[in-house]
């Protein structure tokens, strides 16, 4: 047996945590990782990687998965993760005021005549005749912090109908869906796959749609480190190239149905690889299915969208009045649009 | 041989006590922390420690000011301390009374001895969205979440503390005549106090600890929540001021204690 004296010891676990130190930086030249939830709404990278795009852009791209987005922007900040998409939110917004992240393309939106997210009721409010958003006044609405894009709709909504409502901060996703499963919050809203099954169960019913009270609202967005952004711009537009790749092919498979039942088969085996995994196929299909909503072509960002969310962050004193979009975003990547 | 040409001399001994007994030295704990607060300082400032990494020491004594101006820092506290209050006042007594029966009465021993050993390890955390389902999503769940997590800690420092008392003692008052229920009172309570108090600081931390835990469902305002919508939004002067208030509380829970004891403990010195 290797035996070790004191002093051996400590140089083993100096050498050990400078080399796990070290690790991230050595990697970044020869790989780059993208972070992503196991969600549809983060399928581009899924189709990316899978149709070997990525690889086509040369870019050796490391899959990590989060549970939760805000873990996931605090990872980019650290350097450990290269690219990510995610919802716009306050805490992303801090961190690119500390100068840690940018925001250099666009994903998911909401389009007119495509179902997007939806807002639900819970069955005891539904009840008691909260059958459309105008019902809202005075009802508790479910966010997972202060600041997140639940924040931001349930604002929207409310200040659209001119009426009063609390939010009552859960943290988890499966902390709200049981409080309004089990009716002490009256209201939420979510993405489609989530919100069909649930509303499917009848313990919740949809009441309205979010793209009703913001059309064209810009959900998530491709995010990098400003590191990222500003001096390795060569594999940030390879990056997002093959990202948009990825993103046209689900759109023409998913949405315009360019392939077909076959294309939508295709796609949905796909990523099954990736989202709902412990399901079998048959009863991830649909979820999947549901779960549609347009990535933007081309990662172009609808830049009157973020604005619109960056200014309602400040209103709400949630983050400092003086970040401007610049600061935010960088626009020189990707094609921007306001509608 | 040597030791007949040694002369006896008388051997000067040098006194060898001593030492091993903490003293009082007043200024050195306050000395660590402006040293660390203006280590901090200095770097934020000059910029080796990026403002990623950790905030402006003057900036979070600002948003601390802030705090106060706008009666936030009152909405804040005065929920948490209820919260703090309620739960643990439940927690710590039905703890100390069960901890007292599993120390006098065998039976009890035996049935509720292995129970708390099996609820103690469970993150109070983990059962938190069951808490919400049995307690309701109100105060009641962040009541009985802080409840839970003080009541095993006391259970077991109590038993602790009532099992160490000196059996001596006892067995003295039995010979003196005195009734099991005096002997409860006079010897056992008392001989156990110092125990129990200690354990009550363990549990008191925890009940503080469990504070950011039972607001993270549904609670707008706490101490809690305002730490936990800082962290969501990487606000770090926010996030750093709620540490700091949690940190004055447990200093403030543990001088309380401190004061307690020198009141009921008098008989010690």
């Amino acid at each position: 047996m290797v035996t070790f004296n004191r002093r051996q010891t400590m140089g083993l676990i100096g050498a050990a945590a400078a080399t796990s130190l070290a690790a991230p930086a050595i990697a970044q030249n020869k790989k780059i990782v993208v972070g992503a939830l196991r969600f549809t709404s983060h399928s581009a990278s899924f189709v990316a990687a899978e149709r070997a795009y990525f690889q086509e852009a040369g870019l050796d791209v490391e899959l990590r998965f989060f549970q939760a987005a805000q873990p996931m922007a605090v990872a980019i900040a650290s350097g450990d993760v290269d690219y990510a998409v995610t919802a716009i939110s306050g805490g992303l917004i801090s961190l690119a005021d500390k100068g840690a992240i940018k925001v250099i393309g666009g994903a998911v939106s909401e389009e007119p005549g495509i179902e997007g997210q939806k807002i639900l009721a819970s069955d005891a409010a539904f009840q008691a005749g909260l059958t459309s958003p105008a019902g809202l006044d005075g009802k508790k609405f479910g966010i997972s912090t202060a600041g997140s894009s639940f924040h931001y709709m349930g604002s929207k909504v409310a200040e659209a109908e001119g009426i009063n409502m609390s939010f009552t901060p859960l943290q988890k996703v499966g902390a709200i869906i049981g409080a309004l499963k089990s009716g002490q919050i009256d209201a939420w809203s979510i993405v489609p796959h989530i919100a069909k099954p649930l509303a499917g169960s009848g313990a919740v019913h949809i009441i309205g749609n979010v793209s009703d009270y913001l059309p064209n609202y810009q959900v998530t967005t491709v995010f990098t480190s400003a590191t990222n952004a500003n001096d390795e711009r060569q594999q940030t537009s390879d990056f997002l190239k093959a990202f948009s790749m990825g993103a046209s092919d689900y759109n023409s498979a998913m949405i315009d149905k360019s392939g077909g039942e076959d294309g939508v088969n295709e796609m949905v085996d796909l990523i099954h690889k990736y989202v709902y995994t412990d399901l079998e196929r048959a009863k991830a299909a649909p979820s999947i299915i549901n779960g549609t909503m347009r990535i933007n072509e081309g990662a172009r960002m609808n830049i009157a969208s973020v604005q619109n969310q960056l200014s309602w962050f400040q209103s709400e004193g949630l983050i400092d009045g003086d970040i401007t979009l610049d600061t935010f975003v960088d626009t020189s990547y990707v094609e921007t649009f306001e509608a | 041989m040597s030791e007949a040409t040694l002369p006896s001399q008388p051997i000067e001994v040098r006194f060898r006590g001593g030492g091993f007994a903490p003293k009082a030295r007043r200024w050195v704990g306050l000395f660590v922390f402006v040293l660390l607060i203006g280590i901090t300082e200095i770097g934020t400032r000059q910029g080796w420690i990026s403002s990623l990494t950790l905030p402006k020491p003057s900036d979070v004594l600002a948003t601390f000011g802030e705090l106060w101006e706008s009666g936030l820092l009152f909405k804040h506290l005065i929920p948490s301390l209820s919260r703090l209050a309620v739960g643990a006042t439940l927690g710590a007594s039905i703890g100390i009374v069960v901890g007292i029966m599993i120390g006098l009465f065998s039976y009890v021993r035996a049935g509720m001895v292995p129970l708390v050993a099996a609820i103690f390890p469970i993150p109070k955390i983990a059962l938190l969205p069951l808490f919400v389902i049995w307690f309701g999503i109100d105060e009641a769940s962040k009541y009985a979440l802080i409840a839970f997590g003080t009541f095993t800690p006391t259970v077991v420092a109590t038993y602790g503390a009532v099992d160490n008392v000196d059996r001596s003692l006892i067995r003295m008052g039995q010979s003196f005549g005195l009734s099991w229920l005096s002997i409860v009172r006079k010897i056992v309570l008392p001989g156990a106090m110092p125990g129990i108090l200690s354990g009550l600081r363990i549990s008191l931390a925890i009940a503080i600890i469990l504070l950011v835990a039972a607001e993270m469902l549904g609670a707008e305002y706490g101490i809690g929540a305002y730490i936990l919508e800082a962290g969501s939004l990487y606000d770090l002067e926010r996030l750093f001021a709620g540490v700091v208030i949690l940190s004055l509380l447990g200093v403030i829970l543990s001088t309380v204690i401190g004061f307690i004891e020198r009141r009921i403990l008098g008989w010690r010195a």
